[in-house]
């Protein structure tokens, strides 16, 4: 569990530094179990900051969000800090983003969180649809505490915990300048037994499986917003010349944007889930995202996202690759 | 016709003549949710849902419609798509839905007629089922509207348990309901005491109010208020609440083709997109996220009344709670309405 008083102290301190903008964290949400993203720019912002198992959003997006706007005369750019509160998975984005430059570690104050899992929201809004006012969660002793109508719940953790935590192997911050509490005890090693018993269906089986889910999706680029490593300035899917995937909203773009999406991300991800938390059409991306990063592990023994000194997997080449799968 | 009953027996055979003669589109589970889709048993419907995911003006206004075929060079031509004239019964909208149609309607069907989406609207039948059990974040309400209205469509139904209670409202509904005649029987003052009362438990299961009394005006003095740069800094910039919403209605027009075939196809466009009012010189008049969401708000609560006389908006709450990044247009309103001048 996050003291709140000694994340919400750090946060303080932090944003109170000269050389910080403001930092990012997490808020009460407007109702049932949203949490919505916060934005301290004065210590007394700070004060709104909380951390629960419903913080479920990957927070690294919003430095790559930043807007430069053009400057007005005699202005200077504002180049202090962004503070962002991180778990696990959010601070392996963050150092596959650094391994590849798209940020500088100089400009940013981290305040990492051990996490101990988030909650699927879908599945307890579902189990209470009717939950108006925000409801606060906590984690006790494998179980999630929180009251409906004045009556305490008490719901077994693995009941509502995020598919994508059940295997988690990191959910330490990687790199913080400030920890929040305890360290986590890591206890599993991924099995990718989804992937697994996926990988033993006939290839129509699988086309019919993902036909379903792509002929729902919208197109709205939700998994590319949300998705702190989605960050190129341009993404293929918005060329217009050459064009790569076109505009219509059929199954024939949709499977190329969802395929391509997952491919740009190969040796990349690091499963903070995000992207499929975002789909309004309920696609289950980390499935494809999934079957990658295990491929990517059997092959060349690597993990996304680790050390900022690293390189990154397709900015490394030995001799010994192995490359059978290549035509 | 006068207010009938329809025991839930009944139903099927009713589906059953609809789709001998229409095309029926009614909410489906698929994957964990519900959507509009074209059935072709009664057995597919489900209408154990809140709202469907995408709203049901995908059926009218398509998200991807072919406007003609063409084949490029000299002898070249151009092949006209046949508008849709089937008749369309869309069985199971919500209210809020349905009013989205009557905010659609004056921009395809107004001052330039759309032939695509008037076809296809001409020939449909709404017919409404009140809804019971409104989600946690909807408000229609606060239009004045209840979950049980019964002005957007042309038939409205009420679960009453082992019945629904059927009122007409146009004159295509009441005509439609002489039709089926056979298999309703006529409706009691009981039945029409415990339709009310499902609709006033309804209405009590509303606990969002969005306050928008005055809204309009105020909105002209606050173009360049702060309160557009706290709402936007949370927004990742991705179009799922305009594509979710029943009453957005924009759109791109993109030629696809290969060496020898093309097509001109039209579809849904979000001004959440920076590309959406990119200029060919390279200027972008909304350049930031603050620029859009200030948009979406304005058009839906200053542009669009000021233009129709009603708001963009009729409290689905897809628009909330599907938001990944919790931007809660209820909440953003009444922040504004609570701004002292």
């Amino acid at each position: 569990m996050v003291d709140q008083k000694e994340l919400i102290n750090a946060v303080k301190e932090t944003v109170s530094r000269e050389d910080v903008r403001y930092i990012v964290g997490y808020e009460e949400g407007t109702y049932g179990f949203e949490t919505a993203p916060s934005f301290a720019y004065t210590s007394d912002d700070a004060r709104k900051f909380i951390f629960n198992p419903l913080c479920t959003k990957n927070l690294v997006v919003y430095p790559i969000l930043e807007e430069k706007l053009p400057l007005k005369r005699e202005e200077q750019e504002d180049d202090r800090k962004i503070g962002i509160v991180v778990k696990g998975c959010d601070s392996r984005a963050l150092v596959q983003i650094l391994q590849e430059k798209g940020l500088k570690r100089e400009n940013l104050v981290l305040i990492g969180i051990p996490c101990t899992g988030v909650v699927n929201t879908k599945k307890i809004k579902d189990k209470f649809p009717n939950q108006t006012e925000y409801t606060d969660v906590k984690e006790e002793k494998n179980h999630y505490v929180f009251s409906i109508e004045e009556s305490v719940q008490k719901i077994p953790k693995k009941e509502l915990l995020a598919d994508v935590c059940k295997e988690c192997e990191y959910p330490n911050p990687v790199i913080f300048d400030i920890l929040i509490g305890e360290e986590t005890e890591v206890e599993t090693e991924p099995t990718y037994i989804e992937v697994r018993e996926f990988e033993e269906k006939s290839l129509s089986e699988k086309w019919e499986y993902w036909k379903k889910h792509f002929e729902n999706c919208i197109r709205c680029y939700a998994c590319r917003e949300a998705c702190p490593l989605c960050y190129c300035k341009t993404c293929m899917a918005d060329f217009l010349d050459p064009q790569w995937i076109r505009r219509s909203v059929d199954l024939s773009e949709n499977t190329a944007w969802n395929i391509m999406r997952a491919f740009h991300l190969a040796g990349r991800c690091v499963s903070c889930g995000e992207c499929e938390r975002a789909c309004p059409a309920e696609i289950p991306l980390m499935k494809l995202n999934k079957v990658l990063e295990k491929e990517i592990r059997e092959l060349y023994d690597y993990t996304a996202g680790l050390d900022p000194e690293e390189k990154t997997l397709f900015g490394t080449f030995n001799p010994d690759d192995p490359e059978e799968f290549i035509m | 016709m006068e207010n009938a009953i329809i025991s839930k027996e009944k139903l099927p055979e009713l589906f059953t003549q609809i789709i001998a003669k229409n095309k029926l589109f009614a909410p489906v589970k698929e994957n964990g949710f519900s959507l509009f889709k074209e059935v072709e048993k009664a057995s597919e419907i489900d209408t154990s849902y809140v709202n469907t995911r995408v709203p049901p003006k995908s059926i009218i206004f398509k998200q991807t419609e072919t406007l003609f075929h063409f084949t490029p060079g000299k002898k070249g031509n151009v092949e006209k798509i046949p508008e849709e004239n089937e008749k369309i019964v869309i069985y199971a909208i919500r209210t809020c839905d349905a009013k989205a149609f009557a905010l659609l309607d004056p921009v395809f069907i107004g001052d330039f007629e759309d032939p695509y989406y008037s076809a296809r609207r001409r020939n449909s039948v709404l017919i409404g089922l009140s809804c019971n059990n409104p989600g946690p974040a909807c408000f229609c309400t606060s239009f004045d509207d209840s979950p049980a209205s019964i002005e957007y469509v042309d038939i409205l139904f009420t679960d009453l348990g082992y019945k629904y209670y059927i009122e007409g409202n146009s004159e295509i509904g009441k005509k439609f309901l002489e039709d089926h005649k056979t298999l309703f029987d006529a409706a009691s003052g009981e039945d029409q005491k415990s339709r009310d009362k499902v609709e006033r438990e309804a209405i009590g299961k509303i606990k969002r109010t969005m306050k928008l009394t005055g809204i309009v005006e105020k909105l002209d003095g606050m173009f360049d208020h702060p309160i557009w740069y706290e709402s936007a800094r949370k927004c990742i910039g991705c179009g799922t609440c305009t594509y979710l919403c029943p009453t957005c209605h924009c759109f791109d027009m993109q030629d696809e083709s290969t060496l020898n075939k093309g097509a001109r196809i039209r579809v849904w466009d979000s001004c959440m997109y920076p590309e959406y009012t990119h200029h060919a010189s390279g200027h972008n008049p909304r350049p930031a996220r603050m620029n859009r969401v200030r948009n979406r708000v304005y058009h839906k609560f200053n542009y669009f009344p000021k233009n129709t006389e009603v708001f963009g908006c009729t409290g689905c709450s897809r628009c909330i709670e599907y938001c990944s990044a919790n931007i809660d247009i209820i909440e953003i309103i009444n922040k504004i309405g609570e701004v002292k001048e």
